[in-house]
């Protein structure tokens, strides 16, 4: 277990996100979480960054997650710190989620690699007193960035810390997101058919991300979704002969 | 088969490109020379051949789904059902296309019902409104508004003249369906109401809640007389039995309980599912010997005599329970996703179920099979009715509908 050494890590202290453009979306849509949550009852819950909200944007949300009874709780640009805010203020309340998954720490461009570990491990920590039946998911942070740089690293370095903690806590699986998944291998570049700003994902982003993700999450639900295989089938046949008339 | 020109050359380029790109060099050779083929390899032919090796298969496939839907459509054409002049309302069942698809309600539907009496159906949405539709021409006639929060179940009194709605705002309400006013508002439970049905008489109310009671109302003074307290956790649906005499409730504590509703005795106490109970139904009498059949038992030898439930659960099953003796009799098995809403047919020989797997379901209750299923919705179905003497079925949807279905 990592003792927290830094009591004022500011990745780890709660805090909500201060409203400077003045319009109160942040607020917003955290009021909608809560409404929601009184309301729906999720068997998957999902909280985190715009990595976590966007993937309810596409097809594989609507085909492969909404089936399994999941809930999206992520909103653009939060740091741990914020995540940790709302895990704290009503967003871990009035369900019994069995899977809860976590991604966020992309945006803590201010925090070192071990505030926003610890950050990550915190929220990880709350998540755990409030909703103890649930097997939590911590996905590694996908690498960011067209070419080789320092962000990347820190990342690395993040989910290198992150696997080694996880390891040692209970109901609580790290899934790691293989750099090679999104970088190629040679020219160590990420490509915009994966992340068209080279950090937020693609449909064919998430596609990747969620092969393993969706594998694990049925893993620990026990359960199996029927795969709507036809209409991808279509297309894929569709897509490899350009040349018959 | 014979190849024109053009598709002969293509094959050998394909060829020529999978024996480079596997290394079968000195074939290649050879196999470059008998063709008269350059020995440059053409980069537009690169993964051909196993790209169209794969695809036949693909194909195969595709076409076997596409028959085997076709020859579905053309039984459901011929001989789906009797024709319209000779459907006996003890057979016919929902048939697809649905005939009308109702859209309005701004949030998922949570429930839909039929009117006793007129050609009108009533809806009830987490948009807090209740909506009401005319099922014969589709046509939308107005809404009830009132409630300040998800509307969770409408219910009529046998002569249709009220409508009773429940809601997450705790409150129960008593329409006028002739003036549309709101008469009562019934407060009184401390949390969502999650369902609510009339007494035979049309004298009482029974509700159940979030939290975790039943509770019973007179009509007429609004005030609430009896509660029914024993489950653990939040009562999904509550139902009586035809002669008022039992109450049938069901709960995210995975138990369907039977209450007397003279004594507010728990009589019974069924587990076996595994997951939360979230709909029951209790069997009509046109249903029993279909049941009795189904359980192995020869009713008229004096077997199996009922009253019998039916219950379904988020663990995706139904179940078939004998209430005299408090016996799971047998378990339906196929819907891929949590059972929303059950129901008899009225003529005794089926059962319909709507689920979060997007169908409805028509079992054949005899041989306790899936006889039937209709892809129903783009989301979660979440309820179903069915008209007791004309041939219709409605469904509600997640995806904000309401759909029409004509029998056959």
């Amino acid at each position: 277990m990592r003792i927290n050494t830094a009591p004022m890590n500011p990745a780890a202290v709660p805090q909500p996100v201060e409203d400077v453009q003045g319009d109160d979306r942040w607020m917003s849509q955290h009021h909608r979480f809560l409404a929601e949550i009184k309301e729906k009852e999720p068997e998957v819950v999902f909280i985190g960054d715009s990595l976590i909200r966007n993937l309810s944007l596409t097809q594989l949300w609507k085909q492969m997650f909404e089936p399994l009874h999941c809930l999206n709780l992520g909103i653009g640009g939060d740091q741990t710190q914020n995540v940790l805010w709302r895990v704290l203020n009503g967003e871990m309340e009035e369900i019994s989620p069995k899977v809860i998954v976590l991604l966020v720490g992309t945006n803590n461009y201010d925090h070192t690699a071990e505030q926003v570990t610890d950050g990550i491990l915190e929220i990880v920590r709350v998540i755990q007193s409030k909703q103890p039946q649930a097997q939590v998911i911590v996905t590694g942070i996908p690498p960011r960035g067209e070419k080789p740089n320092p962000l990347r690293e820190k990342i690395m370095k993040i989910n290198e810390s992150l696997a080694e903690e996880c390891e040692n806590l209970q109901n609580v699986t790290f899934l790691n997101v293989d750099s090679s998944l999104f970088v190629n291998q040679s020219t160590g570049l990420i490509s915009a058919t994966d992340m068209y700003d080279y950090l937020h994902l693609t449909q064919a982003g998430y596609q990747k991300l969620s092969e393993p993700l969706l594998e694990e999450i049925q893993n620990l639900l026990h359960e199996f979704i029927k795969v709507e295989n036809t209409s991808i089938i279509t297309e894929s046949v569709e897509g490899e002969l350009p040349n018959d008339k | 088969m014979v190849l024109s020109q053009r598709q002969k050359e293509e094959l050998n380029k394909a060829i020529a490109d999978y024996l480079s790109s596997n290394g079968y060099i000195s074939s290649l050779a050879e196999f470059q020379k008998e063709a008269g083929l350059p020995s440059e390899l053409d980069k537009k032919y690169a993964g051909l051949l196993e790209k169209k090796w794969t695809s036949v298969i693909r194909l195969q496939k595709k076409v076997m789904d596409l028959e085997a839907k076709l020859s579905e459509a053309e039984k459901e054409f011929n001989a789906g059902g009797p024709t319209r002049d000779k459907r006996s309302p003890t057979e016919w069942i929902p048939r697809p296309p649905e005939r009308y698809s109702l859209s309005g309600h701004r949030s998922p539907v949570t429930r839909i019902v039929f009117h006793p009496v007129f050609s009108v159906m009533v809806s009830a949405s987490e948009d807090a409104t209740i909506r009401i539709w005319d099922y014969e021409t589709g046509d939308y006639e107005r809404t009830l508004k009132g409630h300040t929060d998800s509307v969770q179940d409408v219910a009529f009194d046998h002569t249709g003249k009220l409508l009773a709605s429940c809601s997450a705002d705790m409150t129960i309400k008593i329409w006028d369906f002739q003036g549309f006013e709101c008469l009562k508002t019934l407060y009184g439970h401390d949390h969502n109401v999650s369902s609510v049905s009339f007494m035979p008489s049309g004298d009482f109310i029974v509700s159940s809640s979030r939290d975790k009671t039943i509770k019973m109302w007179e009509v007429g003074t609004g005030y609430c007389v009896k509660t029914f307290t024993g489950h653990r956790e939040w009562v999904r649906m509550v139902k009586v039995y035809h002669d008022g005499s039992l109450l049938a409730s069901c709960s995210n504590d995975q138990t369907v309980r039977v209450w007397v509703v003279a004594t507010k005795e728990c009589k019974l106490e069924l587990r076996e599912h595994e997951h939360v109970v979230e709909c029951i139904a209790w069997a009509p009498e046109l249903a029993h010997p279909a049941i009795a059949e189904a359980a192995g038992n020869d009713v008229k030898r004096g077997g199996r005599t009922g009253p019998f439930l039916a219950s379904g659960s988020r663990d995706k099953t139904i179940k078939i329970w004998d209430i005299s003796t408090g016996l799971c009799l047998f378990t339906l098995v196929g819907h891929d996703n949590w059972v929303r809403g059950l129901l008899f047919h009225p003529g005794g020989k089926f059962l319909l179920s709507a689920s979060d797997d997007k169908t409805l379901r028509i079992w054949d209750i005899k041989n306790r099979r899936n006889h039937k299923t209709l892809e129903a919705h783009q989301h979660f179905c979440t309820s179903l009715d069915m008209h007791k003497t004309s041939p219709y079925v409605i469904s509600g949807s997640v995806d904000q509908t309401v759909k029409v279905w004509e029998c056959r």
